[in-house]
């Protein structure tokens, strides 16, 4: 159990530490000549602390601790070589909430549709529980259901165009205008997150850089021209970005409208009395905020601007036209 | 002497040693460590040792050496500290990583660090054509129901229904399933003696652990137990139809795999069917789609939009 009391906080490094030893250690016996490139990527370390990890081996080992008992490491021209560590030739388990975790963020990775690594995906879980066994996963895999969503038009167009480079011709739904529009994008990755596709392009019509969710794409046609990427940052971009001209809306959010919070980008948020939640909210558009607030109806108040007060009693109006 | 160092010698010699050992061995072996003139200090820093140990998951067996059981020693079992034999290809190892990096529990690629060893070459090629994935901590309460389920706990939790009411819940814990996007817990409701399942982005509380559960029924099948729409869980026993403009009816089928285009009315609105019995919100689904959707039947969904509506307007 971690405790957090000042004093420990040196064994806790250290603990961090062996642990991480325990099991980089293994890969690096098992693969001779491992790039200390390939084992910061893949352990998550920065070069300082691989290479202080390292330093520390060459003066471990097993009693007398004489010159052949020592473990052998070898760095040179950026690999890596240990010797003499049979004993570390394989790692320590993962403790029993790492696999969990694995396990589950694994199978809802698995069941999103159109996944091209979810066959390679299920066999590795797969793998994972029959050798860790019940120590580490208990029941768990008998008792998880997952079911995969439906097929996910176009991301065979949309990847095929980004590796081709081929610019594409797409109708798509906005959530924030609640338009769909033409326009022509050049998309560089197509990726997936919280379970929906997206693709990364740049969009022309708003000349600028725009996320594209896949199941909002009504349509798509090749437009035979190619592109040069623009290096574009893909998924490594927040999907909502606050821009200069955005307004700052403010909602009350009643208990059953709090998820709200959660869902959205917000620039604040404070508890008032009951269980209300005050939130100011960013918004470039407020087409969407209507929609989202008519939705909500009674659990959301528009606390400021007025004006998508007004917008969305109006758009109720509209909307109780049809049922006459 | 770095606590590091002396904590890898200590893993290294429990490993490889046949028979348990004693902490006068061990401080015999281990001199520059323990081998403090102050017997009581050197046994109070191997005991903070073990917990460090303890702590990362390497597990320290105790023993009684001698046929009096007055004396115990330690060693470290082979077979639960190390990680049974695994090979992964690069292709599963890159998919496992992908997995770990798009959830929002970072502990998980602790876990796929733990597997590397066993890959085969070429990882590194595997993860450069990988899918790109980026998640975020939407079910944040997942490790803890994971893990009740994993050994059928009984846990407590406050939940909202999709009324809006919120009450405490105590739930022995039997599945979990995945639907839509959606992780739910299924278990039985201890105080309604009945099997229900829970919506784990409805948990308005922590998980707090209640002690052993009970066994699921025989033939329990978690996943009977969630039918979901976007409006929520429950057994859809009834449809409804509702009209989509041109503009929007595309989306609307697209984001229910269970709705039907059913037929086009004279104003070129498609007629769409869904599975859906009252008591589900999905006057609020319909809603979002503003002066583009109309509900037509039932009467009572036809009802409810429009008592919406009402206040909505009432309250300007």
């Amino acid at each position: 159990m971690p405790r957090s009391d000042g004093a420990r906080t040196a064994p806790r490094k250290a603990s961090k530490r062996l642990r991480r030893l325990l099991v980089v250690v293994p890969y690096l016996v098992r693969h001779p000549g491992t790039p200390v490139d390939e084992a910061m990527e893949l352990f998550g370390v920065s070069e300082q602390e691989l290479l202080d990890d390292l330093d520390l081996l060459f003066v471990s080992g097993l009693p007398p601790y004489g010159p052949g008992d020592l473990i052998d490491v070898d760095v040179q021209d950026g690999r890596i070589w240990i010797g003499m560590a049979d004993y570390f030739s394989r790692p320590l388990r993962p403790m029993r909430a790492e696999a969990l975790a694995l396990y589950l963020q694994g199978t809802e990775l698995a069941e999103t549709p159109g996944l091209e690594e979810a066959p390679a995906l299920s066999s590795a879980l797969d793998k994972l529980a029959a050798a860790l066994g019940p120590d580490a996963l208990g029941g768990l895999p008998a008792r998880v259901a997952a079911t995969a969503g439906g097929e996910v038009e176009w991301l065979e167009d949309l990847r095929r165009a980004t590796i081709e480079r081929e610019r594409l011709r797409i109708e798509y739904h906005a959530l924030s205008t609640a338009e769909t529009t033409e326009r022509e994008i050049d998309p560089e990755e197509v990726f997936v997150a919280l379970g929906n596709w997206y693709v990364a392009a740049w969009d022309h019509r708003s000349d600028a850089e725009r996320l594209f969710r896949a199941d909002r794409i009504r349509s798509v046609a090749r437009t035979g021209e190619r592109f040069e990427p623009r290096g574009l940052e893909g998924a490594g971009r927040p999907l909502y970005t606050r821009g200069d001209e955005d307004l700052d809306v403010r909602l009350r959010l009643s208990p059953d409208a709090r998820w709200v919070a959660e869902y959205y980008e917000t620039s604040s948020v404070s508890e008032l009395d009951d269980g209300v939640l005050e939130i100011a909210l960013p918004a470039r558009r407020l087409e969407w905020l209507e929609r989202l607030l008519l939705r909500l109806g009674a659990d959301a108040q528009v606390v400021e601007p007025k004006e998508l007060k007004d917008r969305v009693a109006e758009l109720a109006r509209r909307t109780r036209k049809r049922y006459v | 002497m770095q606590p590091l160092e002396r904590l890898v010698n200590l893993v290294a010699l429990l490993l490889e040693t046949r028979t348990p050992l004693t902490f006068e061995q061990i401080r015999g072996k281990l001199s520059e460590a323990y081998g403090h003139e102050d017997v009581n200090s050197a046994k109070r820093m191997f005991e903070r040792d073990k917990d460090i140990l303890r702590d990362i998951g390497v597990p320290i067996e105790v023993r009684s050496v001698d046929v009096w059981e007055a004396e115990q020693g330690y060693t470290i079992p082979r077979d639960r500290y190390y990680l049974p034999e695994i090979t992964f290809t690069p292709e599963e190892i890159s998919a496992l990583l992908v997995a770990a990096r798009a959830g929002g529990d970072r502990s998980a690629e602790d876990a796929v660090r733990t597997l590397l060893s066993g890959a085969e070459g070429g990882i590194m090629s595997a993860l450069a054509g990988s899918t790109g994935a980026i998640g975020g901590a939407r079910d944040a309460r997942l490790p803890a129901v994971g893990e009740a389920v994993a050994s059928l706990r009984r846990i407590r939790f406050s939940y909202r229904t999709a009324r809006g009411d919120t009450s405490e819940r105590v739930v022995d814990a039997y599945g979990l399933v995945l639907r839509g996007g959606r992780w739910y817990v299924v278990g039985r409701d201890v105080a309604r003696d009945e099997i229900r399942s829970f919506r784990l982005s409805r948990f308005a509380s922590d998980v707090a652990d209640e002690g052993d559960g009970s066994e699921p029924p025989d033939g329990f099948r978690a996943a009977d137990h969630v039918q979901a729409g976007p409006w929520g869980p429950g057994e859809a026993k009834t449809a409804a139809v509702v009209a989509f403009s041109p503009e929007v009816a595309w989306l609307a089928t697209k984001g229910v795999p269970a709705a039907e285009a059913i037929g086009t009315r004279d104003d070129g609105w498609t007629l769409v069917r869904v599975p859906w019995q009252p008591g589900e919100s999905l006057a609020r689904w319909v809603l979002s789609f503003g002066p583009d959707a109309e509900a037509l039947e039932p009467p009572e969904l036809r009802d409810e939009v429009v008592s919406r509506l009402e206040a909505a307007l009432a309250a300007v």
